[in-house]
């Protein structure tokens, strides 16, 4: 074994033996995600260490512990539904083609009902729209909410319908701008609906989407639930 | 051999505790355990207990069924809770790594290859990495925080080690080191010490421990390969 290689094989493990400061964890761990050598090296001293672990007595957890992980993994059958769901709703080209023409004849009918809505009180300098989205359960389904951006990538959302979730849940709106593959969190909706500011300027195809969330919304930063409602910004 | 198991997240540890769960890219994959094990082990509900139900466990949580998640959680909460607990020594610090642990699994469950798998080893890792991570940042944020006193495995302890084959030659293997290095590599494993904090507690000089330490465990590796 070469000089350099033992020392990565002793890096790992020292790493999994647990000995490595704070810094050194962090580098080694950075290191491993693309450095497939090193990647092995942790995973066999796992294996080799791995018995010690009998040394430690069980600690019996505390009993709200479940209930944490639970609500934090969010309803069951989300979670059921989580993968193919996922990629699903938002992979389909064919689901998106269709939400963003829906989106066009809808928001064209829905612009009465809008107007007919107060305006959020967000000051008086609000642009004119640029463009819209209606977001929906499905294509072509009741709409639940409008979604208006102007220029400066303000956006108003209007709720069309009362959304109603648990107590331990809420919405969460997510933008994803075109080419995009990580949705953005653009905050937990209020069921007064809200304004928000959009991650880009550019704001035609931009996808999105409201997720069902434990109660303050993701806690990994990406969409963890259910994709409720979604839809296509298109321009006006 | 084809491993692929990057383990913790440098992100992770710059979140707050209850924060991301960035996934991880890898699948994992090990040497196979050995599926029987002796009716000592199972008794104390060690990591290689059960190695063929954890895997049927991980498959179906991979699946999203949150009952098979829910009989994991049973059976190996209180052994990944009490591997918290040791590194963390605080009962909120250790919920908290535990709490992360799982989540980790179920969303991570479907990265876990069950044909080649070493279940046990995989939720160990996760919980103990976790752990560390919490009881580093701790050092960071209360500098004066004392490590925990030294205590001395005992002897019933280590002889559970010999109810799995693998235990049972890395027990052998240990009791080949010299006294003061096993009970370091055991220290630091078990109470996830630091060099310094382990060079501390011990009264040694720090370069003293750091080569104490790599030269056991090169001997370690030596002595279990085949």
């Amino acid at each position: 074994m070469s000089g350099v290689a033992e020392e990565d094989d002793l890096r790992a493990a020292e790493y999994v033996l647990g000995t490595l400061d704070e810094s050194e964890r962090a580098t080694v761990a950075r290191r491993a995600e693309t450095d497939d050598v090193l990647n092995s090296a942790i995973a066999a001293w796992e294996i080799r260490l791995s018995p010690l672990a009998v040394l430690v007595s069980p600690v019996t957890p505390p009993p709200e512990l479940w209930r944490r992980i639970e609500q934090s993994l969010g309803a069951p059958v989300v979670a059921e539904a989580r993968r193919p769901a996922r990629r699903s709703f938002w992979e389909s080209l064919g689901f998106w083609r269709g939400v963003s023409g829906a989106g066009f004849a809808l928001a064209a009918a829905l612009a009465v009902l809008v107007l007919l809505r107060p305006v959020p009180p967000t000051g008086p300098s609000a642009n004119l729209p640029s463009a819209s989205a209606v977001l929906a359960a499905s294509p072509g389904g009741p709409p639940a909410y409008l979604a208006e951006a102007d220029t400066n990538g303000r956006l108003t959302l209007h709720p069309l319908t009362h959304v109603a979730v648990a107590s331990d849940r809420d919405l969460e709106l997510w933008a994803l701008p075109v080419g995009g593959t990580k949705p953005q969190s653009l905050g937990v909706l209020r069921a007064a609906g809200g304004v928000a500011t959009l991650p880009q300027a550019n704001q035609a195809g931009m996808q999105l989407m409201v997720s069902l969330e434990p109660r303050g919304g993701s806690p990994t930063g990406a969409p963890t639930g259910p994709v409720l409602f979604a839809g296509r910004l298109a321009r006006l | 051999m084809a491993l692929a198991y990057p383990l913790t997240m440098p992100a992770l540890a710059r979140t707050p505790i209850r924060g991301n769960m960035p996934l991880r890219r890898p699948s994992y994959s090990a040497r196979r355990l050995r599926e029987s094990v002796t009716l000592g082990s199972l008794g104390n509900d060690t990591g290689n207990s059960g190695e063929s139900t954890l895997r049927a466990l991980l498959e179906r949580c991979a699946q999203g069924d949150r009952q098979a998640f829910r009989t994991l959680y049973d059976m190996q909460a209180p052994r990944m809770h009490g591997l918290a607990m040791r590194i963390t020594r605080d009962t909120a610090l250790a919920a908290d790594a535990t709490h992360d642990a799982f989540i980790q699994v179920w969303r991570q469950s479907v990265r876990f290859d069950p044909e080649r798998g070493a279940a046990g080893a995989w939720l160990t890792s996760i919980v103990r990495y976790r752990a560390l991570d919490i009881a580093r940042r701790r050092i960071r944020e209360k500098p004066g925080y004392e490590p925990p006193e030294q205590e001395d495995e005992s002897p019933d302890a280590l002889s559970q080690m010999i109810s799995s084959t693998e235990g049972a030659a890395l027990h052998r293997c240990l009791d080949q080191l010299e006294p003061d290095r096993r009970k370091l590599i055991l220290r630091a494993y078990a109470d996830g010490l630091s060099h310094s904090e382990l060079s501390e507690s011990m009264g040694t000089p720090l370069g003293t421990i750091k080569s104490w330490i790599r030269r056991a465990l090169i001997a370690l590796k030596e002595c279990l390969s085949p």
